[in-house]
């Protein structure tokens, strides 16, 4: 019976740590292929080199992808950011009504695949002549960041004290005033949370920039997916390094400020 | 008690600011959100039905102003594409089983963690959520290649005589779309168990019930609400899987979003490329929604036998 017990507990604990290392082992592939001195894309990377990150730095194509990226993350963090916490805001406490389809509706995107709703989108922004632009992109991202934002402040807000602010208007204060002073520096950490995420949405997504971007507006994820289609190049390990140590300092702030399993439950 | 909380929370609901003038002010504050989803999510998906109903056109994308099934009916009788929209599901379905088989059992092992190793564990869902597509699948082209790293060490062990090639291939595709759906399936039934007493398992054990019984007749049943909602979200991303199967598939790998997006960027035959779409996506709809309802009526039977 004992024995039995630990064998069981032995593999419950293997079984466990083969997923941890199936989950890290193609980031730590993509980080060691960044170092690699040969042009093949092979791992363990044969011997050592950081001429692969000079060759990022040299090439105009993916200095301009980079900063593609870094306007349409910046500009999908602004408005998601915008369109979540009011909406969070405006459904506070309101928990009838119709304003209860706005949520399931701003789930739905995710559930789409990106490709049909990045063909619904082309053939949209086509007809309204925001094809290929910047600003058609940020609105494709904003589908997907926006919920995100909508339900990490739809939970802060439900944890902070409302009392706080009918006291601040029950002193003669504007709705305004009282969100600036009041309720602004209590929700605070949450949506500075949820602005990273919503730019580290915007930065990694690929398939609708892909449908909707061109070549001058494509995004590092869509330069990278091109390149690859024509061949195994290790300039793509070292972008893909820049983009997943981005995703582990936004992860550690937001860990720093909300706690790691809080934000994981909101993610999902 | 309860009638005055229910008067209170009635009266909060009504007047979430206070005064009747604020009842306005915070439907306005719901208006942005609104006007960008129909705007920009509603209307999008009006246009993409109404081109899918366009006649093709040798001249543009498609012919403007015209009415025709005949995308459609084109799709539909067409072998090709009915082997498109098979393999799209197989690709689904297989994946999908892994998925959750997985995800339950790791999401119970962060549920069962502490401290560090929990932390780490919810760290290894989390910085896959957060990466690029793009870099989740070309990391296994490496590793799975007839000349990569898996084959060598099959080979150096013996399990292996020759190289076998698993990407490009179908076992590729499935092992990355599992790796890219993963995450999702873990947290969602996370989500659930992490609401879960484990006193109650206890119990179970207690009363002699061995672990992996305790699991199947006390745990399971419990984390059947995220069992449903990750199979769903894994099942509606494997079945449109796109970068998985371009990049890790042979040629006969060819999902449904490889064929919309081949024919609306390289064909430019937007007629069916969008008519394609919305069969594959009232299709998922409808195979998402059984599969969803499904799995809560087996759970609710679980719990009343239980």
């Amino acid at each position: 019976m004992a024995r039995r017990e630990t064998a069981e507990t032995a593999a419950f604990h293997a079984g466990a740590l083969s997923i941890l290392a199936f989950m890290f082992l193609p980031l730590v592939v993509v980080v060691a292929t960044s170092f690699s001195a040969s042009g093949n894309l092979a791992f363990p990377p044969e011997g050592f080199s950081l001429a692969w990150y000079g060759e990022f730095f040299d090439d105009a194509d993916w200095l301009q992808a980079f900063d593609n990226s870094v306007v349409i993350g910046i500009g999908t963090t602004l408005l998601s950011t915008f369109l979540g916490v009011t909406a969070a805001l405006g459904l506070q406490g309101r928990s009838g009504g119709w304003g209860r389809y706005l949520a399931p509706v701003a789930l739905l995107p995710l559930l789409i695949p990106p490709v049909v709703l990045g063909v619904a989108l082309l053939v949209y922004f086509s007809e309204i002549g925001l094809r290929s632009s910047y600003l058609g992109i940020v609105l494709a991202h904003t589908l997907w960041a926006t919920p995100l934002v909508f339900f990490v402040m739809q939970s802060v807000f439900s944890r902070f004290d409302w009392e706080l602010r009918d006291a601040g208007m029950d002193l003669g204060a504007s709705p305004l005033r009282t969100f600036y002073h009041i309720t602004l520096p209590g929700v605070r950490n949450g949506i500075v949370v949820s602005a990273l995420l919503a730019f580290v949405i915007s930065l990694q997504e690929f398939i609708m920039a892909l449908f909707l971007s061109n070549y001058a507006t494509r995004t590092i994820p869509v330069l990278a997916w091109g390149t690859l289609r024509q061949s195994l190049n290790p300039v793509v390990s070292v972008v893909s390094t820049f983009l997943i140590l981005l995703s582990v300092i936004v992860i550690a702030v937001a860990a720093l400020v909300m706690n790691l399993e809080w934000v994981a439950k909101r993610l999902s | 008690m309860s009638a005055v909380d229910g008067l209170a929370g009635r009266v909060r609901a009504a007047a979430p600011f206070g005064t009747d003038a604020g009842v306005d002010r915070s439907l306005l504050l719901l208006f942005p959100l609104i006007a960008y989803e129909l705007l920009f999510f509603v209307a999008p998906f009006l246009i993409l039905l109404r081109i899918s109903l366009a006649e093709p056109s040798t001249a543009g994308a498609y012919a403007s102003g015209t009415w025709s099934i005949q995308p459609y009916v084109d799709v539909l009788t067409s072998e090709f594409f009915l082997g498109v929209i098979a393999y799209s599901f197989k690709l689904g379905v297989i994946s999908t089983v892994i998925t959750v088989a997985l995800g339950t059992f790791y999401a119970y092992a962060i549920w069962r963690a502490s401290g560090l190793y929990k932390s780490l564990l919810l760290f290894s869902i989390v910085l896959p959520l957060l990466t690029t597509l793009v870099i989740k699948t070309y990391a296994w082209l490496p590793l799975l290649a007839p000349t990569g790293t898996v084959n060598d060490l099959l080979l150096a062990a013996n399990v292996l005589s020759s190289p076998v090639q698993f990407a490009p291939n179908t076992p590729g595709v499935v092992l990355g779309e599992v790796y890219i759906v993963l995450p999702y399936a873990v947290l969602a039934i996370y989500s659930v168990l992490s609401t879960m007493d484990w006193t109650v398992v206890e119990a179970a054990r207690d009363l002699g019930a061995s672990r992996p019984r305790s699991f199947a007749e006390v745990v399971l049943p419990q984390a059947i609400p995220g069992i449903a909602v990750g199979t769903v979200v894994t099942f509606a991303w494997s079945v449109g899987a796109y970068a998985a199967p371009a990049l890790l598939g042979a040629g006969s790998d060819r999902t449904f979003a490889i064929e919309v997006e081949s024919q609306m960027l390289s064909n430019f035959n937007w007629s069916v490329g969008t008519a394609f779409a919305v069969i594959m996506l009232v299709l998922m709809f409808v195979s998402s929604l059984a599969l969803f309802n499904l799995l809560n009526r087996w759970g609710g039977e679980v719990e009343y036998g239980a």
